[in-house]
């Protein structure tokens, strides 16, 4: 058994005109760092989304260890939206606190760590935070869960180079081996290097699921252009 | 887990819970500076105003009190405002996303916002009954000649009327005293929680459309109050039309009785509806924008 998630005739719409998610069918394996690609509107986030029970699929299924999306594949999946989830008026210690509280994977002390390696006083609230370095918490807290399951839906869109360098390396540092990593961004080229496998997506249809390195045997080429050459306008 | 979200909730609601009780204490205390006017002094004592002329203090002292009625108003719509608010900003805004993304169930989410929720809003209420006592005890001590204390006043008030109350309420009205007020007891025990439960049920309403999610709660809880009203009205025509023979004073005492359990049930039945609606919402409607 070294499937950790299996998706099946998943379906979202939002309208009648405007399908989001058009009857996906996937399964992902453990252990692998897989890049979630697609141009804006493709479907990707409204994928990681049902993935996290935030969505209810029109139809199809989702299922994470063997278990539909619930209460316990969320104690299993640790899940980076494309946005602040936090409340910026709480202090970092207390977010540390509250995940502590919640999640039995997650280490107080490695998030810790990690903070007081980008200089980052625990004791201040959210708010005073500069734009990166609230999402560079999000991603700490994030981090250091042990899950078994890491989605992290455009981690490294809006922060400078720099930024994006440590984000990657946090990711590439800090997850668990046996664990699966999903990354959803449309800055291929900026992750490319970590990428085991890919996912292309485009107006909600599964385009390709295959390895980086298919890619490279079989077409000759990065995945930044064979994404350009699938996905020219 | 219900217990670690009961304590984040009441983490996350106290600090502006306790605001609203500092409100109160404030405005509860200039009202009783402003019994402290020559208007109010002068009751207790015999030819007081003989001039008819009010000074700048009373006047300072009416507004006061007037000031001191709409904080009251503020306070008891106010903290309701401010809970609905905190729920769907924690459940249906970005921070939504790491609500429904911890590993809880629906139920143990909704309970503990139900009930942190209706907690502060029956610690306001009785604090608002609190200060009106006091209010009342400050006109009555303003009023109360020298030589005499509040208590004295109040022990004179029941020995004088106190008979004479429950005979009224008893045998005129056909009320027993004792079974309202365990009703009456029991609904503000209830109420907070069912009023809460049926807020929170209309926002959650609110999140079955597509757009305008926030008017559309609104609207619900408009229409459930409607439906609310409109349910009262037909069991106040069932009472009326049972006691069609019976003398007014005393079918005013069985629709007191009535009406007082009638609308505890209702609210109830309605609160357990839309605690349903809630679950239902987050489980198979669930649609973050």
């Amino acid at each position: 058994m070294n499937e950790l998630v299996e998706i099946v005739g998943l379906t979202k719409s939002y309208d009648a005109r405007n399908v989001a998610v058009n009857n996906i069918t996937l399964t992902l394996p453990k252990g692998k760092i897989i890049g979630l690609l697609g141009p804006n509107g493709s479907g990707k986030t409204t994928l990681i989304k049902m993935m996290n029970g935030l969505l209810t699929p029109d139809q199809g299924s989702i299922k994470i260890k063997g278990q539909y999306v619930g209460v316990d594949t969320k104690a299993h999946v640790a899940y980076l939206p494309d946005r602040t989830y936090l409340s910026g008026g709480q202090k970092i210690s207390q977010i540390l606190d509250y995940f502590s509280d919640f999640y039995a994977d997650f280490s107080k002390e490695k998030a810790l760590e990690m903070l007081h390696s980008l200089n980052i006083d625990p004791s201040v609230k959210l708010k005073t935070l500069s734009k990166g370095n609230k999402e560079k918490v999000q991603l700490i807290l994030v981090m250091s869960r042990q899950a078994d399951l890491y989605i992290l839906d455009e981690p490294i869109a809006g922060v400078d180079p720099a930024a994006r360098d440590y984000i990657l390396r946090t990711i590439i540092n800090n997850y668990n081996p046996d664990a699966t990593v999903i990354i959803s961004t449309h800055l291929i080229g900026d992750i490319e290097q970590v990428l085991d496998e890919v996912i292309f997506m485009r107006y909600g249809h599964l385009v390709l699921y295959t390895s980086v390195d298919n890619i490279r045997e079989q077409h000759g080429k990065s995945v930044d252009a064979y994404f350009r050459e699938v996905f020219a306008c | 887990m219900l217990g670690k979200l009961i304590k984040h909730e009441w983490k996350g609601t106290y600090k502006t819970g306790c605001l609203f009780l500092i409100a109160l204490l404030s405005v509860t205390f200039l009202s009783w500076l402003a019994f402290q006017s020559p208007m109010w002094r002068s009751l207790a004592e015999e030819n007081a105003y003989e001039s008819g002329l009010f000074s700048l203090l009373d006047i300072a002292s009416a507004f006061t009190l007037f000031f001191y009625a709409i904080m009251l108003a503020v306070v008891s719509v106010g903290i309701m405002v401010y809970l609905a608010v905190h729920f769907y900003k924690t459940m249906y805004t970005d921070e939504g996303y790491l609500t429904h993304t911890l590993p809880v169930s629906t139920n143990q989410l909704m309970v503990s916002k139900i009930l942190i929720s209706g907690i502060w809003v029956m610690i306001v209420m009785i604090a608002v009954f609190l200060s009106l006592f006091a209010l009342i005890n400050f006109l009555v001590g303003a009023a109360t000649p020298e030589g005499y204390s509040l208590i004295e006043i109040w022990s004179m008030f029941f020995d004088e009327f106190g008979d004479v109350l429950v005979k009224l309420l008893r045998e005129e009205l056909g009320i027993n005293p004792v079974v309202y007020l365990v009703f009456f007891i029991l609904n503000i025990l209830v109420s907070p929680f069912a009023s809460m439960a049926i807020i929170f049920g209309a926002i959650s309403m609110g999140q079955l459309f597509t757009k305008h999610r926030v008017l559309m709660a609104i609207v619900s809880y408009f229409g459930l109050i409607i439906i609310n009203g409109i349910l009262a009205s037909v069991t106040e025509g069932i009472i009326s039309a049972v006691h069609i023979n019976v003398d007014s004073a005393e079918m005013f005492g069985r629709y007191m009785n009535i009406n007082l359990s009638a609308s505890s049930i209702l609210s109830i039945v309605m609160a357990v509806a839309m605690y349903l609606v809630s679950y239902l919402v987050n489980t198979k409607k669930l649609n973050m924008e």
